[in-house]
This record gives C-alpha cells, sequence and structure tokens, in this order.
C-alpha cells in the first residue's frame, strides 16, 4: 500500500484508506519508516487526509509518532474558503517550540563553571510541575501578554528590542484577541509565565562541535566550540486549556456545519466559520504567551551568565514554534495561494530570500532548530526552497519520541540515567526523577538518523551540530 | 489489571493513558481521577483537609469522563488543589455532581511528578454493563 518514491519519500496513496481525499508523504529513510509504521501513524497521516478542504498532501516528518488525532511531525495546509481548522492539528501545547541563544565564550570557559552555571539557571528559572513563575501579574497584564507576545517581556525589561527580530512571527501574532481565552485558561496561566515546564521540556547548555555550512553559521552568528543555550517550552496550562476549550466548541460546532471526523480528536471546522476566526484569534494569543515565556527565559539565562561567566551578551539565533496553525503563502497546483498550515509537531523551514524572515536573516535562509533527546546531539538547520515547494515550508521538530514513558522508567531508573550522563561528561538537574528517567535519550529516536533524513529530503539543510554539556529538567 | 486494582497506567509512545474500572461507572470515573492524579504526585503525600464541589454538564458519557478530569486538572493547574478523594453523587450522560477532597498545593510537602497538560478524546473507551464498569483515557504530558 505505501509506495516507496525515493530513499526518504514515502507515498500513501489515497486507496490506503477509505475517505482520504488527498494523498499522503511521509518523510523517512528506512530504518525511520519501519519505525513509524509500528505505531499508528500512518493510520493518522491518513485520516488528516480524510479532511475536508486541504491542498496538498498530508504529511509526516521523519520523527512522525503516533499522537492524538494528528501525528506529531505532522503537517498539513487547508484552503481558506473550503477548508477547515482543527485546533488538534495544533495541539494542546499551543507554541510549544525551541530557541537558540549563543554565548559570547567557547567551551573551554564554560566547562568548569557548568556546575554553578546549571545550578544559578535552577535557582532562577522556575521548572517541575506545580512551580509558579516569579511574577504574579493580574489579569488585565495577562491580556497585555496575550496580545503583544514576546514584545510585552521586553517592554518590561526582559531582554532587549534586537531579539524580536529572531522569533518567528516577530514574538507577536498580530491577530491574537485576549478576550477569546477563557477565564479558566487565564486561571491556569497566569501564574506560570516565565517557567519552563515539565514533561519534554528542557534548557540545555551545548558546545558547537561540528559546522557543516560555514558561511550560514557565520550568518546565524554560530561557530565551532561556542557554548549555545537551547531553551525548549511552551505556552504552559494557559495553551492547554485554549486547546481543551476550543476542541469541546469545535465538537459542537461540527454537528452545525455537517462534519464529521473518525477520530474525535481531529473536531474542527470550516476557517471561515465564527468557531474557527475565534480559535485561530485564541491560539494567536495563547502562542504570543509561549513566545513572552521564552523571552522571560532568555533574560534570566543571560543574568546567570552575567553572574557566573562574567558575561551577559547572550544573542537570540532564533525561536521557532512547533505547534502552530498560521496563514502562509504557498504554491498550491502551479499558483501562489494564501492557506492555513497546520503544524503539530513540525518546525517552519522558510528559504533564504522569504519575505517573512527579518533583513539580518533574508541571505541564509531561516535557522530550523532541532533538539534530540537529552544528553544526545541537537542541530542546527536552515530552510530550503524544496521545502517551500514540496512541505508547506516545514520540516522536523526533533527526535521523536520511540518508547513510552512507562517502558522507559522500567528499563532505567533516574540514578542509572544520572550517573550515565555525568559518564558522558554531561551535568544534570532535573525536578523529578521520575520524570528524568521518561525522557532518557534511547526512549527516542537516533536525532541523527532523523536529521540525515531531513538533510536528504533535502527539506532543510544542515549547519551546524551542538552536543550538551549540561541539562535541565522540569 | 487485575482484580481490586482500581486503575492500571497504560503505555503509549509519547504519553500514557489509564484504565479504571468499578462496580458502578461512578466508581470507575472516581478511579479514573484518583489515577490521573498519580501521574501527577505522589497523592499518599496529599492531605484531604479540604472540599471542592463539582458540577458538569455534558452531552454523552464520553465527553462528561474528559470533562470530569479536564475539571479535576483545571483545579489543580488553576487552583493549585491537589485532589486525592473523589466521591460521584449523581452521574447520568449528561449530568454529574461530585464532591472532591484534598488540600491546596505545598512544594515543600507534596511529591510532584509531572505536568498533564490535557484530557483527549484519543480512544477512548466507557463501557458499563450493569455490574461492571470500565474507562480508558489518554492523557497528553
Amino acid at each position: 500500500m505505501l509506495r516507496k518514491v525515493d530513499q526518504y519519500r514515502y507515498l500513501i496513496p489515497r486507496s490506503y484508506k477509505p475517505g482520504m481525499r488527498i494523498e499522503g508523504m511521509v518523510y523517512a529513510d528506512e530504518e525511520l519508516i519501519r519505525q513509524i509504521e509500528a505505531d499508528q501513524t500512518m493510520d493518522q497521516v491518513a485520516n488528516v487526509a480524510t479532511l475536508p478542504g486541504l491542498v496538498g498532501r498530508s504529511l509526516a516528518m521523519p520523527d512522525a509518532h503516533q499522537g492524538y488525532g494528528f501525528c506529531i511531525g505532522g503537517v498539513a495546509a487547508a484552503d481558506l474558503d473550503e477548508g477547515i481548522v482543527s485546533a488538534g492539528g495544533v495541539g494542546f501545547d499551543i507554541n510549544c517550540g525551541v530557541r537558540l541563544l549563543a554565548s559570547p565564550v567557547g567551551i573551554e570557559d564554560v566547562r568548569p563553571k557548568i556546575e554553578p552555571l546549571l545550578n544559578q539557571l535552577f535557582r532562577d528559572i522556575p521548572c517541575g510541575t506545580g512551580r509558579k513563575g516569579l511574577l504574579d501579574i493580574s489579569k488585565v497584564e495577562l491580556d497585555t501578554v496575550l496580545r503583544d507576545g514576546a514584545s510585552w517581556a521586553v517592554e518590561h525589561g526582559y531582554g532587549h528590542e534586537s531579539d524580536l527580530a529572531r522569533i518567528e512571527e516577530y514574538g507577536r501574532i498580530r491577530t491574537a484577541d485576549p478576550s477569546l481565552v477563557s477565564p479558566r485558561a487565564k486561571e491556569r496561566g497566569h501564574n506560570q509565565l516565565g517557567t519552563l515546564g515539565s514533561g519534554n521540556h528542557f534548557l540545555e547548555v551545548e558546545v558547537v562541535t561540528e559546522v557543516y555550512d560555514e558561511e550560514v553559521a557565520r550568518q546565524f552568528g554560530v561557530c565551532k566550540d561556542q557554548v549555545v543555550i537551547l531553551i525548549h517550552s511552551g505556552s504552559r496550562g494557559l495553551g492547554h486549556q485554549v486547546c481543551t476549550d476550543y476542541l469541546e466548541i469545535m465538537h459542537d460546532g461540527m454537528k452545525k456545519y455537517g462534519l464529521s471526523v473518525v477520530d474525535r480528536q481531529l473536531a474542527c471546522v470550516p476557517i471561515t466559520s465564527r468557531e474557527g476566526d475565534r480559535y485561530l484569534k485564541a491560539m494567536a494569543a495563547a502562542a504570543n504567551f509561549a513566545f513572552a515565556n521564552r523571552q522571560m527565559m532568555t533574560h534570566w539565562v543571560r543574568e546567570a551568565f552575567q553572574r557566573v561567566i562574567g558575561s551577559s551578551e547572550v544573542d537570540v539565533v532564533y525561536d521557532v514554534c512547533h505547534n502552530i496553525a498560521k496563514f502562509e503563502e504557498h504554491a498550491v497546483d502551479g499558483s501562489k495561494k494564501m492557506v492555513l498550515v497546520h503544524r503539530k509537531g513540525a518546525t517552519r523551514a522558510f528559504p533564504r530570500n522569504h519575505p517573512a524572515l527579518p533583513e539580518e536573516l533574508r541571505s541564509a535562509g531561516q535557522p530550523v532548530l532541532i533538539p534530540g533527546s537529552m544528553g544526545t546531539a541537537s542541530y542546527i538547520l536552515v530552510g530550503t526552497e524544496l521545502a517551500m515547494s514540496e512541505t508547506f515550508g516545514s520540516s522536523c521538530h526533533g527526535a521523536g519520541r520511540a518508547m513510552s514513558r512507562t517502558q522507559a522508567k522500567r528499563e532505567t531508573s533516574a540514578d542509572e540515567l544520572l550517573k550515565q550522563m555525568k559518564g558522558k561528561g554531561i551535568f544534570v538537574r532535573g525536578q523529578s526523577k521520575a520524570g528524568l528517567a521518561e525522557e532518557k535519550p534511547d526512549a527516542y529516536k537516533d536525532v541523527n538518523r532523523v536529521v540525515d533524513a531531513v538533510h536528504g529530503a533535502g527539506i532543510a539543510r544542515k549547519v551546524a551540530k551542538l552536543v550538551p554539556v549540561g541539562v535541565m529538567k522540569g | 489489571m487485575s482484580k481490586g486494582e482500581r486503575f492500571t497506567i497504560l503505555e503509549h509512545p509519547s504519553d500514557l493513558g489509564i484504565e479504571a474500572r468499578g462496580g458502578t461507572l461512578a466508581t470507575a470515573f472516581e478511579n479514573a481521577a484518583a489515577g490521573m492524579m498519580s501521574v501527577i504526585l505522589d497523592t499518599s503525600t496529599v492531605v484531604a483537609r479540604e472540599t471542592r464541589p463539582v458540577e458538569i454538564y455534558g452531552s454523552d458519557r464520553e465527553q462528561m469522563l474528559v470533562r470530569w478530569l479536564s475539571e479535576v486538572l483545571y483545579l489543580y493547574d488553576g487552583q493549585r488543589f491537589a485532589a486525592a478523594e473523589f466521591s460521584l453523587q449523581e452521574l447520568t450522560p449528561t449530568h454529574l455532581r461530585a464532591t472532591i477532597r484534598g488540600e491546596l498545593l505545598d512544594a515543600e510537602r507534596h511529591r510532584t511528578k509531572v505536568d498533564v497538560k490535557a484530557v483527549t478524546y484519543h480512544q477512548l473507551e466507557v463501557h458499563d454493563s450493569g455490574q461492571r464498569a470500565f474507562v480508558r483515557v489518554f492523557l497528553d504530558i
């Protein structure tokens, strides 16, 4: 049923499942496709293809694995007149994403101070479940955060104006409407602003060990042996509640619009509907919360570097969304048109000269940041023209889980894991031992293989490889 | 799940699920909530010193289960209320009334584990034979 197109492409024909309106395409090598076939990912890609008004293909990236409704690592674009928007197609952690910071120092300056640096970061950045943020903002102020995103943070002393150009959407989706975010979502979010979270969220101190493209790396502000910081976090309870709320609204809305779906988690409404419009404005508000959240953590990273390393000259390389729906212009059937691109565990990967990029990155292309699992490599890639023409300007977002949390905990205890990490020269600070064991590196796919598949398929190009020296987990 | 166990934690490639059972559907719902809270923290460290009443409306049993667990999750994440004991007074496909006992979260005393982001409809199951009830739900972590 599945047809191999080339070394990195597998086509899911419409005959794969009744009701598919478009084809599916999975980007993977032979080993990764074997892993992808082991769970329900393929079925989920096919289920997405049954939704009305999608254009192009239902896509899965090399790190794809089974999710809820949509697979994780899925991309689908909808026609603005005929198509649908699905809250599940964005996911619960709206604008869960990654930010990369470049420090002014090399590994030789940081290695001897890695323990005090991690301890400082652990003191300054709240993490783990149930931990409050350092500031308790009013409901009025929270609405400003939801409207202005990272700009709010910069205006309140968290970081620099120049950081904003280095964030997808400049750190603020302008269509956000805070009044469409429920009081419950705001209650979950107001004391979580400026917190890392738990689960797969982390902050890592890494060193650039390899540079594949010197010129692009230079334009990104990255060089060999440099110490960089990777932050993986999202919109916290606020975003989770926005998705929960609108899944219910969409579920009720489907009856009204005569829609039915094969999996309740795929609940969707027409983009042109009142419910769809309201969801997208609430989603944008939650996305802005996440941008502000990562901006605040950036400020605290600078303070920790100042205190422990003696310099706060830490620059933002880029900040990308992993879970988002965006209005973008793409070529569909030979002509350019606006579509709504759902990225569920996928990264935007725009090429050089794209107008969405700031002037300073125009000639290089958009940085695509791919975190590996705890203790393994991470990568910086750059977007390509091929991604633009084939995947709605999208690429993978990480290594992708290969093992359940319960299995991970059964196989390795947290203490064993800490010992293994120490043996690799990685210092780990974690809030929860159980949480640590669930995130052990081999619970994930091999990130090197995932990145090679993306590079090989041409939907992003390798720029540099990063290896962790310090890990902070919730 | 062996006989007598209130709930079991299920494998999922990215997240995890809970299977809960009981003599009645109400008991299975109570046990599912206990299962979800056991994912978030060590519930043996929570003292049931406060009571919160809960009332939920919905359109079917599946939605009631998702809304019930989402309510318990909201109390934890939005109001910092760590729930440990659950008692359903009424459960129909459209209405649920319950009391939840627990206490406000104390980061020093409660052993917390991991955030639950949300309750999903993925592979959701609700069965009630009249003598035995069983529910299955997956959580986004």
